[in-house]
């Protein structure tokens, strides 16, 4: 009797099925603080968020994957090539930083023909596509030390578009762009990666980069926390231990029923509040009001006490 | 009629980078503070015809060593940290490195900018010092000796801003402390040094300028070769450690 093949191993969230930038083992160390703990991860078309809260080494992965830092452990590969010695690998390569450094002598539009230069774009109408396209035409003459942040942001974006990259990565890319600007650079990454683009695109807040990216990638304290959709790393947030203040019209009694509730793993009574440790926060929260029902208590007020998504993230990694 | 900037045909990388520098390295705070050692030239001029020496060639001798030893370094200084350290400390600098040109094209185009600036600037101011002080026949060879001591400076601190995060402390560091100071007395570091080598560019070339020459040092076209010569180690150097330069930006 023959045996069976082993079923297939369900492919690991953080590796991309047709993978354009690919990160093994990357760690990246500043004096005593360690960035980047041994990341393993891909990228591959379409939209992927990298999500964290700050100081979580988004920042320090997204250049590392430019070249612009060197990795102390690990490789990092783009397009096959390595960013940091291969120059090569630029062609394909565009970053718009988070920090808001623009050299401001010089106008928006010298800024994009001079990207657009470096690149060699042959295509003398590239700079003004790239300008229209976040709507900067009108101004493209004033200098960029003049603008508004998020005018200098989005001459970043036209400054990074306007080589046609292939990767395109984005560090908080809406930083400072009002809502509208918001709305529409959204629409723009979207365009981008549905049009089969890398684009790579970090943020600290969550339900941003929910409106941006399929896939998300959690950084945290420079390890890998987690990876897949985003209902994926919701619900790996919402099944994190957290403790829920629940103030009742009888403290002691609904402290008393919690104890025999499956989700809950630990409850205390602080004054007239009842704190309640759970596993498993959805479950207490569809159990809660049936019990208070049956036990004839009122609730008054049911509230998480760590709800920050730091908090989150860090529960993640723990 | 020119096309407008919008149609323009797109420059090569290597002119691109040229022009960049051109435009951003030398803002007006830089300019301003690039015009004091210039007007300083002019000052040590006028202070050459007070100095009791029989000779305005003599006269000119006796404040060579400050042009060469302060006005020349001070002023490629100011434009020197631009060209590069001023970028990477602001950040900038991932705006050319972010791109599939060589390194070293890089290096010699932001180089380059940066000498025609300086030259641009200090080679009249040294000229019309000379011809303030009263000596025409020394305008040639102080321009010769200010084209090659601009070059050799502008390529040790274009070096520096790649090597070093305080690239403006260690440049004044190493021309007063190492070149003014320790290459005073110490021959083998004003072998090295571009203020000295500039020196004796002059002292070989000027008018009644011998009694500025070193025992053992270059002088005149020996000394431009030897400068020349440490622009390129200076050049080679600093691309060599712009591979190595870590853009870190805010997060480090």
């Amino acid at each position: 009797m023959s045996t069976l093949p082993a079923p297939p191993a369900p492919a690991d969230p953080a590796f991309a099925s047709e993978a354009t930038v690919v990160v093994d083992g990357a760690s990246v160390w500043f004096g005593p603080n360690v960035a980047l703990n041994e990341v393993s991860c891909s990228f591959g078309p379409g939209v992927t968020g990298l999500l964290g809260p700050n100081g979580a080494g988004k920042t320090t992965l997204m250049r590392t994957i430019c070249g612009m830092l060197p990795l102390n452990v690990g490789t990092v590969r783009v397009g096959g090539l390595d960013p940091r010695v291969q120059r090569e690998a630029q062609r394909a390569l565009a970053l718009v930083p988070e920090e808001d450094a623009s050299p401001g002598a010089i106008s928006a539009r010298q800024l994009v023909r001079y990207v657009a230069a470096l690149h060699g774009v042959r295509d003398r109408g590239a700079p003004e596509r790239a300008l229209t396209t976040v709507d900067l035409v009108d101004v493209a003459d004033r200098q960029v030390g003049g603008f508004s942040k998020g005018m200098r942001q989005r001459t970043r974006v036209a400054a990074a578009l306007v080589s046609d990259p292939t990767i395109l990565v984005l560090d908080e890319p809406l930083n400072g762009a009002d809502p509208v600007q918001r709305v529409a650079l959204i629409e723009l990454f979207n365009r981008l990666g549905d049009e089969g683009r890398t684009v790579i695109v970090s943020s600290h807040v969550l339900h941003e980069v929910e409106r941006l990216a399929r896939r998300q990638i959690v950084l945290v304290r420079g390890r890998l926390a987690a990876a897949g959709d985003h209902h994926a790393i919701r619900s790996a947030i919402a099944d994190r231990p957290r403790q829920v203040l629940v103030r009742s019209s009888d403290p002691r009694r609904l402290a008393a029923a919690l104890v025999g509730v499956e989700a809950v793993s630990g409850v205390g009574v602080d004054g007239g509040d009842v704190i309640v440790s759970s596993l498993r926060a959805t479950d207490l929260a569809h159990a809660l009001p049936g019990l208070a029902r049956q036990a004839d208590i009122r609730l008054l007020e049911v509230r998480p006490l760590d709800d920050s998504l730091e908090s989150a993230f860090r529960e993640l990694v723990r | 009629m020119s096309a407008p900037a919008a149609e323009r045909a797109l420059p090569g990388p290597f002119v691109a980078a040229f022009v960049y520098t051109l435009r951003v390295c030398v803002p007006p705070k830089r300019a301003a503070l690039l015009a004091l050692p210039c007007v300083g030239a002019l000052l040590f001029g006028l202070l050459a015809r007070t100095v009791p020496e029989p000779t305005a060639a003599f006269r000119f001798n006796a404040i060579a060593g400050a042009l060469f030893g302060l006005i020349l370094p001070l002023a490629c200084l100011v434009v020197g940290d631009a060209v590069l350290g001023a970028e990477v400390r602001a950040g900038t600098f991932g705006l050319t490195w972010l791109s599939p040109v060589r390194l070293s094209t890089i290096v010699l185009a932001r180089w380059s900018a940066g000498w025609l600036i300086a030259a641009g600037a200090l080679v009249p101011a040294m000229a019309l010092s000379a011809l303030i002080a009263g000596v025409p026949e020394a305008v040639g060879p102080i321009a010769i000796a200010t084209l090659a001591g601009t070059a050799a400076y502008l390529a040790l601190f274009v070096f520096i801003g790649a090597a070093f995060k305080r690239a403006a402390w260690w440049s004044l560091a190493i021309v007063l402390l190492g070149e003014r100071l320790l290459g005073g007395v110490l021959p083998g570091i004003a072998q090295f040094s571009p203020q000295w080598l500039a020196t004796m560019v002059y002292a070989g070339l000027g008018p009644s300028a011998g009694e500025l020459e070193r025992a053992g040092m270059p002088t005149g076209a020996a000394a431009v070769g030897r400068l020349a010569l440490l622009t390129v180690v200076f050049l080679l150097l600093a691309v060599w450690r712009i591979r190595r330069l870590r853009l870190a930006g805010t997060v480090e």
